[in-house]
């Protein structure tokens, strides 16, 4: 397993719209697939990109949408191999089979977002006010 | 290869069972007993390697392992102070079926091969080896254990239980001595090498050992610690037959019991193979232990059923038979036949509930969580600093760094900064953003002008603060809120509640851990600013958006010290930096940080409550002298209703201000009035600029008016107005 110090602070973008809104962004021709979206409700995702298509496209949308910088997330790439270890040992829920997949939940009783990639890897995301403790209970 | 029993060398083959190589020595863990190889009895137990209550007959020797054989009777000692127990790991696993084994049994293997068959992922749990499945709990879950990890099973499907029987255990008098085993004991044992002597067997006999059968009921053993000769009868005639071990077959009886603890799951679990079996049920002995875990004896059965107690659960409880290590195996077929004896009627086993061996506290705890502890970005700076970090609700927070004193003037006479990040932040946007906050909210919010912000209440249905904060204006559909600490997750929670509940259309953010906050506060605070980018004068209560040495910044201009204050909100990456700056920037000034000690401190001079200390679960606005703070002629704001009906009600007590000579008093003190109870103290402080102690407590009146004096820790104490300094705000407001 890589060392927690691979957490880095991610540069994202946290939108809070309508339900339809988001869902007319994500297949808007103008907007990226390549743009990992971690949709943390109906109403609210975190962008890894796509910043100024999210702010024009959302703001033709829904005018009192709520879209900001947010660098409080963490996060750290793991192989598909050390992933599935590491949920095996903390995760109580079973990760979703699919890919690319989203799904969120406490691991090792920390909230934390999942990233399944296409490729295999799981992009691994919590708060960077939890890290500390996140690292601790990994040791 | 080598372990050690009770100190002394003992050689064991690789992999050889631990029970085994004990008894090749010579060494019955227990010192007697009738062993099943099977986990079922509680007569193989040892402390290995400093866990008690191991059944040695289920675990494989290895080089190097500590065994302490358990006392004759009585429990095996505490484990030892200086032993380090590490965590014990856990493994989260998923199937479309889970079949559980303690052994092998032909009809569950069955059931495996068939569900593989048809595509199912099956996980098998098998005793034997080495995962032990302990509980079947709503969840479904199954929990099993290994010799290194705790298993957490969770199956979609099916569950199949295939658990075999057990055999039923002698319970005459002698059954404690050494040399007793089960019929199939003897053919592990034999199996594996263990020298039996003259077998003598009653009942079933084993299938592969060398044996003498005898007919005939069975009475009793003789021997002196070890089984000499085994007594049975026919009829009238007594029969003693010599031998060095006495091979048991009185029958079997299910194991069903996780089978049994698993009705009403929202997953089929099916019982299969012997763990089908009806059980046997022997004949009760008319004397002797019949439960030995808990020595419970044919005389005490008597006596419980003379008492009235008769059923199978009662009797468990007022006896404690079948409560003990082997969890009734033993007793259980004893007990039932004791009822039938006496009442008549066969009454099922009692009920079956997790677990079904007993666990080490790192087994139970394994996979367990706190609730994680919160750390702000500026967390280790504090460190760094010297700070005494203490837990405020589930956020670390600095308690003071040093020098509470010395902290305490450079607020009231220089400037300070303080990490107030742990504040609940949320932005709400959307069309019907005003008409929301106004029904949140017992404040008008519409008067609120651009650039403003004023101090709010939040108040529950029945008229009771629950958390206090700002609302601030950014434009007509948009508004920055804050709230307390250690409320901000139960202010979400009541913000989405009620938009969705009356169907507003706004958005909310909470962005309590994406903000930082720093608190500057002190005389010299606006110099301060103004040195790091702050370009015009903010007036008291109103916000702009800037960049304070290189960071933007949210300026708001408050005061929760009492001294000139202004709070910088910031993305939380900017922190350490934005921090540094001040502290390098101020260091002319006597700039220092400081903590809770002094802010609570200085807040309390002020009169400045804080939620869930100065308030109490019913603590309305009257209550706390907050009703300036409520415009009752709003038409609708929650909790309005019950206000209009409290407020009718005389009033009984009142959060108000005392000071007293001397030490302050603890928080939580009790006041009393001309002997009578007369309120609690909220919060309590020693006053540096006032030089003496200032409280706040809630104070119940007596014949409609509030006491002026009052005692509290034996001394007299004097109600008086707040805030206790500064009370025209003049200083806040500079």
């Amino acid at each position: 397993m890589p060392e927690l110090s691979a957490f880095e602070r991610l540069p994202a973008t946290r939108l809070v719209s309508t339900e339809q809104a988001i869902e007319k962004l994500l297949v808007s021709p103008r907007w990226s697939s390549k743009v990992v979206v971690l949709r943390f409700a109906a109403d609210e995702a975190l962008l890894l990109g796509g910043q100024e298509q999210a702010r024009t496209i959302i703001g033709e949308l829904d005018p009192h949408a709520i879209v900001i910088n947010d660098h409080s997330f963490a996060g750290a790439w793991f192989s598909e191999e050390e992933a599935a270890d590491l949920l095996q040992r903390h995760c109580e829920w079973q990760p979703p089979a699919g890919r690319p997949a989203y799904a969120q939940g406490a691991v090792a009783g920390i909230p934390t977002k999942l990233w399944f990639a296409e490729d295999g890897r799981v992009l691994v995301v919590v708060q960077t006010v939890y890290l500390a403790d996140f690292e601790e209970r990994f040791r | 290869m080598r372990f050690l029993v009770d100190g002394q060398p003992v050689e064991c083959a690789r992999k050889e069972n631990l029970l085994v190589a004990m008894l090749k020595a010579g060494q019955h863990p227990t010192g007697g007993g009738c062993l099943c190889m099977a986990g079922d009895c509680g007569n193989c137990l040892a402390t290995v390697d400093g866990v008690s209550y191991v059944r040695t007959c289920q675990t494989t020797a290895r080089p190097g392992l500590v065994v302490e054989r358990h006392p004759a009777s009585g429990e095996p000692p505490l484990p030892a102070d200086h032993l380090q127990r590490k965590e014990t790991p856990i493994r989260y696993l998923f199937c479309d079926v889970a079949v559980i084994f303690f052994g092998p049994d032909e009809a569950g293997q069955a059931e495996v091969e068939s569900a593989r068959g048809a595509g199912k992922e099956v996980l098998v749990l098998n005793s034997a080896e080495g995962r032990e499945a302990v509980a079947i709990y709503a969840g479904p879950l199954v929990v099993a254990r290994t010799e290194s990890e705790v298993l957490h099973v969770k199956v979609c499907d099916e569950i199949v239980v295939a658990t075999g029987a057990a055999e039923i255990q002698p319970v005459v008098p002698g059954s404690e001595l050494a040399g007793l085993v089960t019929a199939r004991a003897a053919d592990a044992l034999a199996k594996q090498g263990v020298d039996l002597g003259r077998v003598v067997a009653v009942g079933t006999p084993p299938s592969e050992v060398e044996c003498t059968r005898v007919e005939g009921r069975l009475l009793r053993f003789e021997g002196q610690g070890k089984v000499e000769a085994v007594v049975t009868s026919d009829g009238d005639k007594e029969t003693r037959h010599p031998c060095d071990t006495v091979a048991v077959g009185l029958g079997l009886h299910p194991r069903d019991q996780l089978y049994l603890m698993a009705q009403d799951l929202s997953v089929p679990v099916r019982l299969v193979g012997e763990a089908t079996l009806e059980a046997t049920v022997p004949r009760c002995p008319q004397q002797g232990v019949i439960c030995p875990c808990s020595a419970v004896s044919r005389q005490d059965l008597d006596f419980t059923w003379d008492s009235g107690f008769r059923e199978m659960e009662l009797i468990k409880r007022s006896t404690l038979a079948g409560t003990g290590a082997c969890q009734g195996m033993t007793c259980i077929p004893y007990l039932r036949s004791f009822i039938e004896e006496k009442g008549g009627e066969l009454q099922p086993r009692f009920t079956a509930r997790p677990m079904t061996r007993q666990l080490t506290l790192g087994e139970i705890a394994a996979g367990g969580h706190h609730a994680p502890d919160l750390r702000t970005a500026l967390h280790d700076e504090h460190l760094r600093l010297g700070a005494w970090m203490e837990r405020s609700g589930p956020w670390w927070r600095p308690w003071n760094y040093g020098d509470p004193v010395a902290e305490y003037w450079a607020v009231r006479e220089g400037v300070s900064i303080m990490d107030v990040s742990t504040l609940g932040k949320m932005l709400v946007s959307g069309p019907d953003t005003l008409r929301f906050l106004e029904e949140i909210y017992p404040t008008r919010v519409g008067t609120i002008k651009e650039g403003r912000s004023r101090y709010v209440l939040l108040l529950d249905e029945r008229g009771y603060v629950f958390d206090d904060g700002l609302v601030a204006k950014e434009s007509d559909t948009r508004y920055a809120l804050t709230f307390t600490s250690g409320g901000s997750s139960h202010s979400e929670m009541w913000l989405r509640d009620w938009a969705h509940g009356l169907n507003f259309d706004v958005r909310i953010l909470n962005q309590t851990y994406s903000l930082g906050a720093i608190n500057v506060t002190g005389p010299q605070s606006r110099v301060l600013l103004e040195r790091l980018g702050l370009s015009e004068p903010l007036k008291f209560m109103h916000f702009t958006d800037g960049v304070i040495a290189g960071v933007p910044c949210r300026v708001f201009r408050l005061s929760f010290t009492g001294e000139l204050s202004f709070e910088l909100h910031h993305p939380s990456e900017y922190s350490l930096k934005l921090w540094r700056a001040l502290l390098e920037a101020g260091a002319d000034l006597g700039i220092r940080p400081h903590g809770l000690d002094v802010l609570t401190l200085l807040r309390l001079e002020k009169g400045h409550i804080i939620v869930h200390q100065d308030t109490d679960f019913d603590s309305t606005p009257r209550r706390i002298r907050h009703e300036w703070m409520v415009k009752l002629e709003k038409e609708h704001f929650i909790g309005r209703q019950a206000l209009l009906r409290t407020n009718a009600l005389e009033p009984d007590k009142a959060l108000v201000g005392f000071e007293m000579e001397g030490e302050p008093p603890i928080e939580g003190a009790t006041i009393s009035f001309d002997g009578n109870y007369a309120g609690f103290v909220t919060s309590s402080g020693y006053s540096h600029v006032l030089g003496k102690a200032v409280l706040m407590g809630h104070l119940y009146y007596f014949d409609s008016a509030l006491p002026r004096e009052v005692q509290i820790e034996g001394r007299v104490a004097r109600r008086v107005d707040t805030p206790f300094y500064d009370q025209e705000a003049s200083r806040a407001r500079a």
